[in-house]
């Protein structure tokens, strides 16, 4: 569905001076540098897939997305949706998708919500009777029957962004982009969000590319994750097989009932100890969680233990921080 | 065209909304053109005719002059600019819609709220206060609904047109603030042209400032008529148009620069 072939945007960026008459050399020259937001990126998205696109702020993913949707045109490579080139026919294209952006709303400020969704109705000619069916399923499922007739200026955050996804999937598009869908919501805002996303994929296979800095957004939708960082694509897989390889050690504590002088044990690291509790950190590779804890509860007599699985969090971490994948890329 | 009305209907119902604030306008819009007609009365003393204007005239043109400033938006109008500074025009770019069209029917809600709401209103304070002159008989009503209609697409297209220089400049707001103010000057909303030196009036009728007002305030108040109304519609279709055409092109290539080069 989504054909992308080393995909670049350059942009030229004035270059400004410094120190004396910084100001006046700024006026008088016009010295630019380039900036690689997306720098030759090449992927496939398949009908029917959720997929992640993660990265840092200013890695090149809302570049990105704006030449999926046609508001940008690259500068070099190759971009098809659906056989379309988004830039060239524009407004046959974007009839086709849709698109939410957490950071704002694509609904009529001073209109009731329900007026906002019939005006989209005209605007992607959508037959009288898919309309109803559709806002009646989404009234159901995003719960919208409580705000329905107030105008998108007293919404809620969470509120407004289900309006918002109503408001994209109302002509049933073949594919939706979300970017940064669940930014500022409650806990119980972000769920519902995924869910409705879950069950347009599942019931009508939309094709969905999600941008999200929030990690369990993905780890519930999203089998499949990209990630770019300084316009480089840096990773596609699955975040599992992410994890497995630089998901970093387990960690395991340990409460004793007394106070032991030694309590270091082979194969794994003691990270912390004081007050009869232990904290060791461990590869899963090499030793097992009840390998390690037969080994301790043979020397000692143990009160209570926890396992701790590495988090997503601190393995996106690390790897945006650390440039773990820079050098090479698994794609 | 369904889509149009549509949307035109949702901007009227919009604009009715706002009602504190059309009261307040109301009473602005009334008050100024009070004093302005006692200013011109008192400038014109014992003369009963200035330039092919008599007394009753005078009043009726800062009756209608007043009438017109919401439907014009005379003032200046910045909500594409905001549209385009603040990023909300690529939500619209997402639609498949054409935007001129789209904005056009937007204006025209906004327009129609103002000629009912503010237009007739003044128009009937002025009757009620003053003896002012109307259009005589069918012909010259038909004449005023042309014109009027005109007025606003000419104002319409100008509006549009500067506020697409925020598409090349962050700081558009000058140019536009330059942009609406000749207006004010060339149109005829400040004085009547025909109280200009015949050169001021020959440049003026080069720009298309006075198609947006001073035709229609002649029209109205009966000066121009026969072949010269016919050549005065004329002329504000053709400018009118003519505009229309460039935002057009001028949009077209606003919106290749914006994803050529970023928002």
């Amino acid at each position: 569905m989504i054909d992308v072939r080393d995909l670049s945007k350059h942009f030229q960026v004035r270059k400004r001076h410094e120190g004396r008459m910084a100001v006046l050399r700024d006026f008088v020259t016009r010295e630019t540098h380039t900036v690689k937001a997306v720098d030759t990126v090449s992927f496939n998205v398949a009908k029917g897939e959720v997929v992640g696109y993660l990265g840092p702020n200013g890695a090149g993913k809302s570049t990105t997305i704006k030449m999926l949707t046609g508001l940008l045109v690259p500068t070099s490579g190759h971009l098809t949706v659906n056989g379309y080139t988004p830039w060239v026919s524009r407004q046959t294209y974007v009839a086709r998708i849709g698109a939410v952006f957490g950071q704002r709303t694509t609904l009529w400020w001073d209109l009731p919500v329900i007026e906002s969704l019939e005006l989209l109705r005209y605007i992607y000619r959508v037959p009288e009777q898919t309309f109803r069916d559709n806002l009646r399923e989404f009234e159901r499922v995003l719960e919208l029957n409580e705000f329905l007739t107030s105008p998108v200026r007293s919404l809620s955050l969470g509120q407004r962004m289900r309006a918002d996804l109503c408001a994209a999937l109302l002509h049933d598009p073949d594919l939706l982009f979300l970017d940064e869908p669940t930014i500022g919501l409650d806990v119980v805002a972000k769920e519902r969000i995924r869910g409705f996303v879950k069950h347009i994929n599942e019931v009508r296979e939309t094709t969905v590319l999600l941008t999200t800095h929030d990690l369990a957004d993905v780890q519930k939708l999203c089998p499949r994750v990209l990630i770019i960082d300084h316009g480089k694509l840096l990773y596609d897989g699955s975040l599992t097989r992410l994890q497995a390889r630089f998901g970093g050690k387990w960690h395991l504590e340990v409460d004793f009932t007394e106070d032991y002088a030694d309590v270091t044990v082979g194969g794994a690291e003691l990270l912390h100890y004081a007050d009869q509790r232990a904290v060791y950190a461990f590869d899963r590779r090499d030793l097992s969680a009840s390998d390690l804890i037969g080994r301790l509860s043979a020397r000692y007599s143990l009160r209570d233990i926890s396992v701790q699985e590495p988090d997503v969090e601190t393995t996106v971490r690390r790897i945006y921080e650390e440039k773990l994948l820079v050098q090479d890329p698994i794609i | 065209m369904r889509l149009f009305w549509e949307i035109t209907r949702r901007s009227f119902r919009r604009h009715l909304t706002y009602r504190t604030a059309a009261l307040a306008g109301l009473v602005t819009n009334s008050f100024f053109g009070l004093v302005r007609a006692a200013v011109l009365v008192a400038l014109y003393g014992d003369r009963e005719v200035v330039a092919g204007l008599d007394v009753q005239s005078i009043i009726t043109y800062t009756g209608l002059t007043q009438a017109v400033i919401v439907y014009l938006s005379i003032f200046g109008w910045y909500d594409l600019m905001n549209a385009v500074h603040q990023g909300e025009i690529s939500a619209d770019l997402l639609k498949p819609m054409r935007l001129f069209s789209f904005w056009l029917a937007q204006d025209l809600g906004r327009a129609l709220v103002g000629l009912v709401l503010r237009g007739f209103t003044i128009m009937l304070v002025y009757a009620l206060i003053f003896d002012i002159s109307y259009p005589a008989g069918v012909a010259q009503w038909g004449a005023l609904v042309v014109a009027l209609a005109l007025s606003w697409l000419l104002s319409f297209a100008y509006r549009f047109l500067v506020n697409l220089a925020a598409f090349w400049s962050p700081d558009a707001k000058g140019i536009g603030r330059f942009a609406f103010v000749i207006v004010m000057f060339f149109s005829g909303f400040l004085m009547p042209l025909r109280f200009f030196p015949d050169w001021v009036q020959t440049v003026a009728y080069l720009t298309p400032f006075p198609h947006m007002l001073n035709t229609v305030v002649e029209v109205y108040l009966g000066v121009v008529t026969g072949s010269a109304l016919v050549q005065a519609l004329l002329a504000q279709a053709l400018w009118a148009f003519g505009l229309v055409a460039l935002c057009q092109f001028v949009l077209s290539r606003a919106t290749r620069r914006l994803v050529i080069l970023g928002g």
